[in-house]
């Protein structure tokens, strides 16, 4: 057996989840307590099994295969297999250096998510529902078909759905409706743009994978390599304005799920509401999603249509950064707080996009990266005060770090990750695409008032940081005030699963932090690929690319 | 495909052409006779002899079984069904009824057995499924009067339910409007009384009569177009309309006729403005009655549609376009939006089902649309007739799998109803916790009904949509492979449908997932916290529901084939 996608990744996470679901679903209640303890193992086992194959495979266990010097549109690890032939659909699966990072991070946060979230209430039927999670997610990153791509972008919709539904806090019935639906309209005018693209083929040279009835083809790899075809009139492949069209029907399923500012506001009552683990979760790898579309789809199908709507992601990237910021220093709630913290990195990931600097994109993988890694960290300690204070508001306590200096330490360990502090994974994608800002202030011309917003970011993310940590952990010296809501119970600590949860998380923050071009290589070597093999042919060498 | 072959009726070949049909005729006689065998008697007049006659008298234990006729309807019906697939597994032949003036009667193809597929299939659901509706204790003589009554009219309901299908089967071998008409007929008279069946209900009675009256009058604009189009051109054939209405089709007469006799089709498919009937029909009738409306009945209109517009009032091939193109469009974009805005509102689960059923008749009548549009320009229409089928591929697996997931969630109320009622959401409160494997069947089929991957409902919803972009948008791609230029005006404009389905998609996902919180957040009604009522017939069908609607959406290419098939055996003229 070759295929180490299909099944090993995707196929057994769900299989086993739906088994798992299967076996429980009619028992009673004082059995399923009873199961919910081995079923915890069995998830923890296998999650833990697909991060020693995702792992494998950085270390070319699997066939020697190298995430770098991969040639753009180009997979590793592919396999395609009929799926509905009429239309051109097939089960295609391959990973590049785009896809294993997330890959990978999905595998390592599934375990991460068991081990944190340990103790969480009917976990005979949460632990499979986060593995179901997990498949779905990977599916979503190896899909190399459009019509399989779609159908797992959906169907990470159900899981996360249900997690918060059933797990979540006490509006969670009004946050897992918004959550499904906003984000589902997006995904259907995306899917419409999809279908649009799908009928854009040209028929008239038969096509490698095409549909018998339809005689276009679905797969990913066929129509990107369309995207460089240019017509004997030197028209491109797709016109000017209709790719426009289908950049924005595609950017906008995308911009909703990373979110960006304005479609962010499904974001924080998803996060406020569901439980950690689905929390971890949807900030470490679901927001990643958007990100990964955007370069798997538009960016390297339509670049005019990028070159023509630089300029406004530039802006939606930049609101996105200093109104996430700026919302985030009136919340009171921690977990919302963090929330809207998310939304200003991911505008960091919209403006590396924007600079369309190799530096910038790169910077933007990254990002999507060490924000995997820190932000279900910053997510884990929300979810501990949750537990174990039965609060989250800043202010309602003072000088927790006497009670739970492990708690206080994972908190300030995170904080101080999340605000970017050099050694850290987050410094070293800030800063990066810091550098690539420069650039095009310096070698192209723009406004140096493009810096603006990122140094007031960078202040404005300290001060949130810094003062909610002052006001919860810190401050009231041999007086310390603890939440009322804990009514005068003694003030515990985190529980040994959660710690060790948080020294993980810790241990890959300072590791990608020192040593970054452990994960930075491949992708500034797709980058490369993608600018030597797309962009720089179609656009020719329009700013010369750092 | 096969040679045509031509047969008289009763003569060679008329049985074995008509296979499932006759299957279906003997089964309704079985089921008038079967239960009513007994130890009748008959007395020669003027002596003393009583010649053992079986009929009537006391019935034998075995026909007295309240559940006989159920079994019967259910047999037949599935038999009917599967000698359907296996006449599809053999290799179809077309077989054309004719008359020996050489008028053609009814005609056999794939088009017309696939649509009986749908109303085999949907009625042998419904009929098995209503085995465990009525509570019948003991049988024979040890029934009082009333249980006695109530178990002479379960024959009642599944005579119906027979007469039903062979109407509905009628109309899909049709090929003479006149007898497409008394296959209309007697489907629809079946379904006035089988909605009107729960006579002791006030609902019962009151949708009885609403859906009758608009019904009947729906039937009577659609007789009195009839009677016009004859008129016109002398003859109600398929075939003669179709070639009239080339050549003098635009005229006044023959298109108020033709809009006449499509009201009475649209009532069926509960298209706005002809739905008003059917949220009330749907509310009033028991929950398998009501899933058969919306499924079988539906498909009925459906096809009604389909060989209107697509046989006899054509699309052109000079101008591009069809004469009701416009027209259909606006009607689909109406009947998609009142029905999702509608439906957003209602509180009653079958209403809101009935409400997302004219919703799904909007994206059909949408699809239709885009055939009406297929060559609207010669430069990039590509080949006219793939799209065409392509568009009547989406529209058939559509209306197939429709009956799997639409029928199923009504087989689910189905359930609730027998424990006490399903007229209002909260009926549904805390069935996650009553009845898991029932509360993940319903979550299953409210998702594909809004047409989430992986299920059967997203493969229908998606082929319907790459039906009409592909209409819209033709074969732009290899004109400009070839050196064109395009843009986005260069769209036809029923791109815009698409566009506009894809957002009340988006819309009716608020009420799906309504029911779907209901069932997995709410608590249970008082008094309805137990289990619920057994029947494990009912239980069976919405597993083959499930089954279907899971297994269509992740392997659909054989039924996506056979649709194609089916598609490609409607005989276009144009």
């Amino acid at each position: 057996m070759d295929d180490w996608i299909s099944l090993p990744l995707v196929g057994f996470p769900l299989i086993a989840s739906v088994v798992l679901l299967a076996f429980v679903s009619n028992a009673n209640q004082a059995t399923r307590d009873r199961l919910a303890s081995p079923i915890r193992m069995v998830c923890l086992v296998f999650s833990s099994l697909l991060l020693v194959v995702t792992t494998g495979m950085f270390f070319q266990y699997f066939g020697n295969v190298s995430w770098e010097g991969i040639s753009f549109n180009s997979y590793e690890f592919d396999h395609r297999y009929l799926w509905i032939e009429a239309l051109g659909i097939h089960w295609a699966v391959g990973m590049d250096a785009l896809s294993f990072p997330m890959v990978w991070l999905t595998t390592f946060l599934l375990p991460v998510t068991i081990i944190a979230t340990w103790n969480e209430k009917n976990g005979a039927t949460y632990f499979p529902i986060v593995l179901a999670m997990g498949g779905a997610l990977i599916g979503v990153f190896v899909s190399l078909d459009l019509f399989m791509f779609y159908v797992f972008w959906e169907l990470t919709l159900i899981p996360m759905f249900f997690l918060i539904l059933m797990w979540g806090g006490k509006d969670r019935r009004y946050a897992s409706q918004k959550f499904f639906i906003y984000t589902f309209t997006a995904s259907v005018i995306m899917l419409l743009g999809l279908i649009t693209l799908y009928f854009f083929q040209d028929t008239s040279n038969p096509m490698i994978h095409a549909g018998t009835m339809t005689g276009r083809t679905f797969d990913i790899q066929t129509i990107t390599s369309h995207a460089l075809v240019e017509n004997s009139n030197g028209n491109w492949y797709l016109g000017a304005n209709i790719q426009k069209v289908l950049f924005v029907m595609l950017m906008l399923g995308f911009l909703v799920k990373l979110p960006a500012v304005p479609f962010h506001t499904w974001l924080p009552d998803a996060h406020v509401q569901a439980p950690t683990g689905g929390s971890m979760l949807l900030a470490g790898v679901m927001l990643k999603m958007g990100a990964y579309g955007m370069f798997r789809l538009p960016l390297s199908l339509f670049p005019h249509a990028l070159q023509y709507f630089q300029l406004t992601l530039m802006i939606i990237g930049m609101i996105s950064l200093v109104w996430g910021a700026i919302v985030c220093l009136g919340q009171t709630n921690l977990k919302k707080m963090v929330a809207y913290s998310s939304v200003s990195h991911m505008g960091v990931i919209v403006i590396g996009i924007a600079t369309m600097q190799p530096m910038g994109w790169a910077a933007a993988l990254f990002m999507m990266f060490a924000h995997g890694v820190i932000s279900p960290m910053l997510f884990a300690v929300c979810g501990a005060f949750k537990h174990h204070y039965h609060s989250m508001e800043i202010g309602a306590m003072r000088g927790m770090a006497k009670h739970s200096p492990w708690l206080a330490t994972s908190m300030m360990f995170a904080w101080m990750a999340s605000l970017g502090l050099p050694l850290l994974a987050g410094f070293v994608a800030e800063l990066m695409v810091l550098i690539a800002l420069w650039y095009m202030i310096a070698a192209e011309g723009w406004s140096v008032l493009w810096m603006v917003g990122p140094a007031l970011v960078l202040a404005i993310t300290a001060a949130y940081y810094l003062w909610s940590m002052q006001r919860t952990i810190f401050e009231g010296g041999d007086e310390t005030q603890p939440p009322a809501s804990l009514h005068g119970e003694p003030v515990p600590d985190i529980t040994d699963s959660e710690k060790l949860a948080m020294i993980i998380l810790a241990v890959f923050t300072i590791l990608f932090g020192v040593m970054p071009w452990i994960a930075l290589d491949m992708m500034n070597d797709w980058t490369v690929q993608i600018f030597e093999g797309l962009i720089l042919p179609i656009l020719g060498n329009f700013n010369g690319g750092a | 495909m096969s040679e045509l072959t031509v047969v008289e009726p009763f003569g060679d070949g008329f049985v074995a052409a008509l296979g499932p049909e006759l299957m279906l005729f003997a089964g309704l006689l079985v089921l008038i006779l079967l239960p009513n065998l007994g130890r009748g008697t008959f007395r020669i007049p003027g002596t003393q002899i009583r010649l053992p006659w079986l009929l009537g008298g006391n019935r034998f234990k075995l026909t007295s079984d309240p559940r006989l006729p159920s079994w019967i309807a259910t047999i037949t019906l599935t038999a009917a069904f599967l000698n359907i697939l296996y006449i599809f597994s053999e290799g179809l032949d077309r077989v054309a009824i004719m008359t020996e003036s050489g008028k053609e009667i009814l005609l056999v193809n794939g088009f017309s057995r696939v649509f009986e597929l749908i109303f085999f299939g949907a009625l042998a659901l419904a009929s098995f499924s209503s085995m465990n509706r009525l509570a019948v204790k003991g049988s024979g003589s040890k029934l009082s009067e009333h249980e006695l009554y109530n178990n002479r009219r379960q024959g009642d309901f599944y005579i119906l339910m027979i007469t039903c299908a062979l109407g509905m089967s009628v109309v899909a071998l049709a090929q003479d409007l006149f007898v497409l008409f008394i296959g209309l007929e007697l489907a629809s008279f079946s379904t006035y009384v089988l909605v009107a069946f729960l006579k002791e209900s006030k609902a019962g009675v009151e949708s009885g009569m609403k859906y009758f009256i608009v019904g009947s009058v729906a039937s009577g604009v659609g007789l009195y177009g009839l009677s016009m189009l004859y008129l016109w051109a002398g003859s109600l054939q398929f075939s003669v309309l179709a070639t009239h209405f080339a050549t003098s089709g635009t005229t006044a007469l023959p298109l108020i006729g033709i809009g006449f006799v499509l009201v009475g089709f649209g009532f069926k498919v509960s298209a706005a403005p002809f739905h008003f009937a059917a949220p009330d029909a749907y509310a009033g009738a028991s929950s398998p009655v009501a899933g058969v409306l919306a499924t079988a009945s539906k498909a009925m209109g459906m096809l009604g549609l389909i060989r209107m517009l697509l046989i006899v009032a054509a699309p052109e091939s000079s101008d591009g376009s069809a004469v009701w193109l416009i027209c259909f469009g606006a009607l689909a974009a109406v009947t998609m939006t009142w029905g999702n805005l509608a439906a957003l509102g209602s509180q009653n689960p079958k209403r809101m089902l009935a409400y997302s059923s004219v919703a799904h008749a909007g994206y059909m009548l949408a699809a239709i649309t885009a055939i009406g549009a297929w060559n609207w320009d010669a430069a990039v229409a590509g080949d006219a007739g793939t799209a065409a089928v392509a568009v009547l591929t989406a529209l058939l697996f559509h209306l197939v799998v429709l009956v799997a997931f639409k029928l199923g969630a009504f087989l689910v109320l189905s359930v609730l109803e027998s424990e006490g009622g399903a007229s209002s959401l909260s009926s549904l409160g805390g069935l996650a916790k009553r009845e898991p494997l029932l509360a993940v069947s319903m979550f299953i089929f409210m998702i594909s009904l809004a047409g989430v991957p992986p299920m059967a409902g997203f493969l229908s919803k998606l082929l319907v949509i790459m039906a009409i972009v592909r209409v819209a948008v033709g074969d732009m791609g290899s004109e400009i492979a070839a050196g064109g230029a395009f843009d986005v005006g260069d769209f036809h404009w029923v791109w815009w449908l698409a566009l506009l389905m894809v957002v009340n998609s988006a819309i009716s996902m608020f009420y799906y997932l309504r029911v779907v919180v209901v069932m997995f957040f709410d608590q249970p009604e008082e008094g309805r916290e137990g289990p619920l009522p057994s029947g494990w017939q009912v239980r069976t069908a919405i597993l083959l529901c499930v089954l279907t609607t899971v297994f269509v959406g992740v392997a659909g290419n054989g039924l996506l084939e056979l649709c194609e098939m089916a598609a490609n055996s409607l005989n276009y003229d144009w």
